[in-house]
């Protein structure tokens, strides 16, 4: 996949998430979708991902999703390094270590990105149904994956 | 394929990565160097959707519009909301007991009077900021046929009180009540209290902190507040909300949560107050 194929992927994930998260809000939850897109391209990946096209997705989502410039880039930058230097170790592991492994990492994602965003209305219930729902949510594209692999090519 | 563990110059790549992304998250919070950055984007964001939405949803709409034989009662119907928004806001500017309603030349000679005020349409507005985070802010396009400066001129819908225009471009960017930057003097109706109220961070409340000792006067629930008219942005008197909980924080400190009459959710169509 080009570059600007990724960029244009992030463009249309964003927005979904945006359109997602609006309703969401209202019980408490955030799904960090593009986050969670990114990890899944990092992880399937078959060749590791640069230092730098993690800064310029992580740079290039931060200003279509109006959050602070650095936000997402680090968080990219990390998510790409550990995912990196434990590519192999992770084939050992099972469906439900992965799973619950991408829904902590979203919900340090979201507690970190509340931290930066939402600072004065801090709020642990979110984290904690975030969280929650993360994992469930990780779950279930993990079972889609696993009963329809010829629809759905995108086994964890 | 397994994929390869990275080298020591590709750990030292991300480390330094690393470190850029968070002096530039340290220094996009502490100033607001990259401002225009973002509000570029949003604009060439809300300017590519119009156009966009001009060249691909516009036309098909009046060539389907154009089969129908009621189309002129369309065009009628868009006319006439048109017109009912703007009366709507022209309500608030009358009815409410506010500086404008007491003015009363404006009263006697309402069909004649030019009201002083622009027409704005909402042109962006993120709701999941809206909803989640401190910073709220939206995006209004400013229909004046002289461009005037709109720097700090404040925002209204038929509700009450918006924000403040806070930069001008093609686009302007109003500052939310509710933004935790924001800061609105407001009073109580007595004239005997008098407080800076700061944004929230929460859709629909801003939050008043006081030394009781220093005002003395007491606040109950539901109590009505008031714009005070210092600061120069927002005129006297306009009715911004009414108090829904009241914290004792220690002897020195007491913090009203102020639960606002408008929300920017309310209309597409907003009045910017020329004067």
């Amino acid at each position: 996949m080009s570059f600007i194929k990724r960029l244009l992927f992030l463009s249309v994930i964003n927005f979904i998430d945006q359109t997602m998260s609006n309703f969401l809000s209202e019980f408490f939850i955030i799904i960090p979708l593009t986050f969670l897109s990114y990890c899944f391209y990092v992880y399937r990946s078959d060749k590791n991902i640069s230092a730098l096209e993690a800064f310029l997705l992580g740079l290039f989502f931060d200003l279509i999703s109006s959050s602070y410039f650095g936000l997402n880039t680090i968080f990219f930058c990390l998510v790409a390094y550990y995912l990196n230097s434990n590519a192999n170790s992770f084939k050992l592991f099972s469906y439900l270590q992965v799973c619950i492994f991408f829904g902590l990492s979203a919900s340090a994602y979201v507690g970190f990105t509340q931290l930066v965003l939402n600072l004065y209305n801090f709020s642990y219930l979110t984290l904690f149904l975030s969280s929650i729902v993360n994992i469930i949510f990780c779950f279930i594209i993990a079972f889609i994956a696993a009963y329809f692999p010829k629809s759905i090519n995108m086994k964890l | 394929m397994a994929r390869t563990v990275p080298t020591t110059g590709q750990k030292l790549n991300f480390l330094l990565i690393l470190v850029i992304s968070i002096l530039i998250l340290y220094f996009d919070l502490s100033s607001n160097n990259f401002q225009n950055i973002k509000n570029g984007f949003k604009s060439f964001k809300i300017s590519s959707y119009f156009v966009l939405k001009e060249i691909t949803v516009e036309p098909l709409k009046s060539l389907q519009n154009r089969y129908k034989t009621k189309s002129s009662l369309i065009k009628e119907n868009e006319i006439l909301r048109e017109k009912l928004k703007l009366s709507d806001l022209n309500n608030f500017i009358t009815s409410k007991d506010n500086i404008f309603s007491k003015n009363e030349e404006i009263l006697e000679d309402l069909d004649k009077y030019n009201f002083f005020y622009d027409i704005a349409k909402l042109r962006s507005i993120n709701p999941n900021m809206f909803k989640c985070c401190d910073k709220h802010r939206m995006q209004i396009e400013v229909i004046a046929k002289d461009k005037t400066d709109n720097i700090e001129k404040f925002v209204f819908n038929k509700m009450g009180i918006i924000g403040q225009i806070i930069y001008q471009n093609k686009y302007s960017e109003v500052l939310l009540l509710t933004d935790i930057s924001h800061s609105l003097p407001i009073k109580s109706e007595s004239d005997n209290f008098f407080c800076n109220a700061r944004g929230s961070g929460r859709e629909g409340f801003i939050i008043c902190k006081y030394n009781p000792l220093v005002w003395s006067e007491e606040i109950i629930k539901n109590q009505i507040f008031y714009t005070s008219g210092m600061g120069g942005i927002y005129p006297k008197d306009i009715e911004v909300g009414h108090v829904t909980n009241i914290e004792a924080v220690n002897s020195n400190e007491k913090s009203l949560l102020i639960k606002l009459n408008a929300s920017p959710l309310d209309s597409n169509i907003f009045g910017v107050l020329k004067n």
